[in-house]
């Protein structure tokens, strides 16, 4: 999954000299949280509702900005950017580390779509397959070559589609893979995997 | 009232598939051995126009041809030819059978008849657009359409073990249905979907109830959230009929799910359901099977609901003869008694914390619903 495929675009801006008052109101009327700054064609910074609010109240330890009414006094300068052929966790991984919470996606220096983090756990509902009809399994695999294949060939061969299949390494050399299936039989599924040496976590087996 | 006819059995993906129309043969058998069973009332079968109500022309064009052995390469995309809900020859017309059943319930109800038991239907996830989890048409949601067209307010109580997710999302923006589904948390257990926050929108907004269960919730527990929600739900919405969906797969010997709720329960559940009907829906109440994967526990859930539903006092052995027929062609033991022995499962350690998460689910489910609901 790639960031244009989880961006929204056409993106709303604003320029350098509006009011941080008409920005505030935009962000307001629209619902949204941030606001690239671009002048003559050129992304030039990014301003949230945050900033405004910080900048403008009395609550700022620093004191409201004296003076400061428009965008480009407020704005940040150095903006962190993505280009729509990153992989979504490439731009997760830099918001998470930057706590930020939007990368404007450029694309030949122009402003094509911008990425948030709500837009991010879209791209997360859509990668565990919630929004299929599915059952849920979790098995614990050992870290090593052929294992998951092992999973879905078994999967395969009775007839179950694989949803989604989501995997993340453990610790102790085992990998965790969480699998919708496209079958009220998880159970059976699950007793089935097990006679087959599979360590599977859910669904439980019953004591009787 | 009871409705049934042979043909419901016609409903049958096949020998080794869980969703068999052996446990009618079983039920019907033991209520003729037990000598209760009066002829019933035989349905017509639903007509494609009825079905067309709530599910696509695409969808039923391809449940049609599906039937005849055409096989168009996008049966899948309309949840057709799977491993849960393969194709048979003469799918559509068995669906309609089932689907005829459940709509003649509603026709005698809008007709003045009060009490309304169908010995078949309950296929609760069928979609608009698509066939799921063993349903192709949604008799439930075209029964219900015929009662809203009628003027009727219908609140659609729904216990089976997995979300009633094909009725809600049919009705989800309408004012004039209730839909209340109490099921095992879809976290793990297909549909996935029955979360708490699912509540509606437009019109439909804080009259679509889910609430998830904790795996290994048991009859005290289940019982407690039931008879907290369903009376406070139905007295706010003020229904003109109840539709119960009484899947007997919440059951501890259900090999798809982990409720374990007991025949005790059921008889408890059947006889409130009864009293909520007289309370809240002038007396109106529609009643269908669902699912149920243990013969030998669904057979005996819904030969309950049957008694109940006729006032019959409760046999406690089954007939000797219907046991021995049965175990025979079963190839396996069947419990000897209409209820399940006392102490039938292990003690589950983690009872009390498991009562708490219900409690707080249902907590968080009255808080987000009841802006919407009390007004």
């Amino acid at each position: 999954m790639l960031v244009r495929d989880v961006m929204k675009g056409p993106v709303l801006t604003v320029g350098p000299e509006v009011t941080l008052e008409d920005a505030y109101g935009l962000l307001l009327e629209k619902g949204i949280r941030h606001l690239p700054v671009v002048a003559e064609g050129r992304l030039v910074g990014i301003i949230t509702d945050r900033d405004i609010r910080l900048a403008t109240s009395h609550l700022n330890p620093k004191g409201p900005c004296p003076g400061c009414t428009r965008v480009e006094e407020v704005m940040t300068r150095e903006v962190v950017t993505a280009h729509p052929l990153d992989p979504v966790e490439e731009a997760a991984r830099v918001m998470r580390e930057r706590k930020i919470g939007c990368l404007p996606v450029l694309e030949d220096g122009a402003l094509v779509g911008i990425v948030t983090g709500i837009d991010l756990l879209d791209a997360l509902l859509r990668l565990t397959g919630v929004t299929e009809p599915s059952g849920r399994l979790e098995v614990r695999l050992p870290d090593r070559v052929g294992e998951l294949a092992r999973l879905t060939g078994f999967l395969a061969g009775r007839g179950v589609n694989i949803h989604s299949l989501l995997s993340y390494p453990e610790e102790g050399e085992f990998v965790r893979a969480v699998v919708r299936v496209n079958t009220l039989e998880t159970h059976p599924l699950a007793e089935a995997l097990r006679r087959e040496g599979f360590d599977v976590l859910w669904p439980p087996k019953k004591p009787w | 009232m009871v409705i049934y006819r042979e043909e419901y059995r016609l409903y049958n993906f096949g020998p080794d598939h869980p969703f068999s129309p052996v446990r009618l043969e079983m039920l019907t058998s033991l209520l003729q051995a037990l000598g209760v069973w009066r002829a019933p009332l035989s349905p017509p079968e639903a007509s494609r126009e009825e079905v067309l109500w709530v599910h696509s022309e695409r969808l039923v064009r391809r449940v049609e041809a599906a039937s005849r052995g055409e096989l168009s390469p996008d049966l899948e995309h309309y949840g057709l030819g799977t491993g849960d809900t393969p194709v048979f020859p003469g799918m559509d017309r068995a669906a309609r059978v089932l689907v005829g059943g459940t709509l003649e319930g509603a026709r005698r109800i809008l007709a003045g008849e009060r009490r309304v038991l169908q010995l078949g239907g309950g296929l609760h996830h069928a979609q608009y657009d698509r066939a799921s989890g063993f349903c192709v048409y949604n008799d439930l949601s075209v029964a219900i359409r015929h009662m809203t067209r009628a003027g009727l307010r219908v609140a659609y109580v729904d216990i089976d073990v997995h979300h009633g997710d094909g009725v809600q999302w049919i009705h989800y923006e309408e004012g004039e249905v209730l839909t209340l589904s109490l099921h095992e948390s879809g976290r793990y257990l297909f549909p996935g979907t029955g979360h708490v926050y699912e509540i509606g929108r437009g019109a439909g907004l804080g009259k679509k109830l889910n609430l998830p269960l904790e795996p290994f919730t048991e009859d005290e527990s289940y019982l407690e959230v039931f008879q907290a929600l369903v009376p406070w739900a139905l007295k706010a919405f003020r229904p003109d009929v109840l539709v119960v969906q009484a899947g007997a797969d919440a059951h501890y010997l259900d090999p798809l799910a982990d409720l374990l709720l007991t025949t005790r329960a059921y008889e408890r559940l059947f006889r409130l359901l009864l009293e909520y009907a007289e309370a809240y829906a002038g007396g109106r109440v529609l009643f269908t099977l669902g699912g149920g994967y243990s013969l030998d526990a669904a057979v005996r859930v819904w030969a309950l609901l049957y008694h109940v539903f006729h006032g019959l006092p409760l046999p406690e052995r089954l007939p000797e003869g219907w046991l021995s027929t049965w175990e025979a062609r079963l190839g396996k033991p069947l419990t000897p008694t209409l209820h399940d022995p006392e102490g039938a499962y292990p003690e589950i350690p983690r009872r009390e914390e498991i009562a708490k998460r219900n409690r707080l689910t249902l907590q968080r489910l009255t808080e987000l619903v009841a802006p919407h609901l009390l007004h």
